[in-house]
């Protein structure tokens, strides 16, 4: 799993070398590359993607829609990978919370004053 | 709803009122013109608090070479935010570690948010368009959501409720939602905790107004609206203090104050969060 916080790792190269799961474009590939290191010898196009996140504030001139940026830049990682999202709930203004289980991999979200539900 | 908000305000007058250097180091940092020689005048009369300052410089947060034990030194290096974060952190820290259950937050979140928020408006106050003193728009941060832990007991068991009141468009943010059900929102009940503790402006202001950021006086409106903008910032990097995370409404006519563009609100969201980490360690080598 990967935390984005921002789509775009050219605004801080030292912080995209320390923390490359900080921003998309370093994140996906850093978490592809984790993950064939631990046996997904099959490449990119075998594994499950999935996307949560990206919510946004209402903003007329579109400064504050980090999180759209987040999960488009995301998106077009992992279509230069020739992966395709198997399952996805972004954007809007909930905020969540996502836990993988290590044992079978259910991707589970969670928000404060919600019930807890698969992805 | 009448006596629901008397219950409240009776919880702000049973509020302990703040330390006299805690007070003063607020009364000094809310004013426009101040410097760091005022603030040294206050903790110098606080031996608990100078010899926090001594240890906090000296602590691994800071990585200095040599010790520092002269106290002007030490507050020289450490900062105008740092003490005041370090001195509200010490003076209201049962506020600030609520658990915010009417919100189904968790301990820690309110004081994470609003120290997030202090940074942010701090760093949003450099791109407005008036003058704005950047380390009064920190302080008035890291003060902004206290109502929260007022109300938070009232709002036990109204999230979901609440939550499907916004979607089906009854109320048009959260702290309408408050109202609604106690007569009275977060930023209400801060503000007269504000009173309670005789702060000084514009801390109530930035605290009654920074989700209606227009309607603040208007010698106040580019600090209110940095604070707003500060708190929409804290959100969207994933610390909110609960159900009420991104249920807010950015107000649209900052861009007649704060010129800000998204490659600046990378760049903010990126700094505030080095600054946080540091700012955190620093408060756990303290605590």
């Amino acid at each position: 799993m990967v935390h984005i916080a921002l789509p775009d790792s050219s605004i801080n190269s030292e912080k995209a070398q320390s923390q490359p799961g900080y921003f998309a474009d370093t994140g996906i590939p850093a978490l592809i590359r984790e993950m064939m290191a631990l046996g997904c010898t099959g490449g990119p196009k075998q594994m499950i993607a999935k996307i949560a996140g990206g919510s946004n504030v209402m903003d007329p001139r579109n400064v504050f829609s980090i999180g759209k940026r987040n999960v488009l830049a995301v998106k077009k990682v992992l279509w230069k990978y020739g992966v395709s999202p198997r399952a996805e709930e972004v954007g809007g203004t909930l905020s969540r919370t996502v836990t993988v289980s290590a044992k079978n991999g259910a991707v589970t979200l969670s928000s404060p004053g919600k019930n807890n539900w698969t992805l | 709803m009448a006596s629901t908000q008397k219950d409240i305000l009776k919880v702000v007058e049973s509020t302990k009122i703040l330390s006299p250097s805690a007070a003063g180091l607020l009364e000094v940092a809310s004013r426009e013109n101040h410097d760091l020689r005022d603030i040294v005048q206050v903790i110098k009369c606080d031996a608990a608090l100078s010899a926090k300052t001594l240890k906090l410089v000296n602590s691994a947060a800071f990585a200095l070479q040599s010790r520092v034990s002269n106290i002007d030194r030490a507050i020289s290096y450490i900062g105008e935010n740092y003490l005041v974060s370090l001195a509200m952190n010490e003076a209201a820290g049962m506020i600030y570690d609520c658990d915010l259950a009417g919100y189904e937050g968790r301990e820690g979140e309110l004081w994470d948010h609003n120290l997030l928020t202090a940074l942010a408006s701090k760093k949003v106050a450099e791109f407005s368009k008036e003058s704005i003193n950047g380390n009064v728009a920190f302080t008035c941060g890291l003060l902004h959501d206290l109502g929260k832990a007022i109300i938070s007991s009232f709002l036990e068991g109204t999230p979901a409720e609440v939550l499907e009141s916004l979607e089906r468009g009854e109320v048009h943010d959260y702290a309408s939602a408050e109202e609604k059900i106690l007569g009275m929102d977060h930023t209400q009940a801060g503000h007269a905790l504000a009173e309670h503790w005789q702060l000084p402006e514009p801390i109530p202001s930035a605290i009654r107004f920074h989700h209606e950021p227009h309607q603040a006086d208007k010698e106040y409106h580019a600090l209110v609206y940095a604070v707003h903008l500060g708190d929409m910032i804290a959100m969207m990097t994933g610390k909110g203090t609960g159900a009420d995370a991104m249920r807010y409404q950015l107000d649209p006519d900052y861009i007649d104050l704060i010129d800000l563009n998204e490659d600046d609100l990378a760049m903010i969201i990126l700094e505030i969060d080095n600054e946080f980490s540091k700012l955190q360690k620093s408060m756990t080598i303290n605590g």
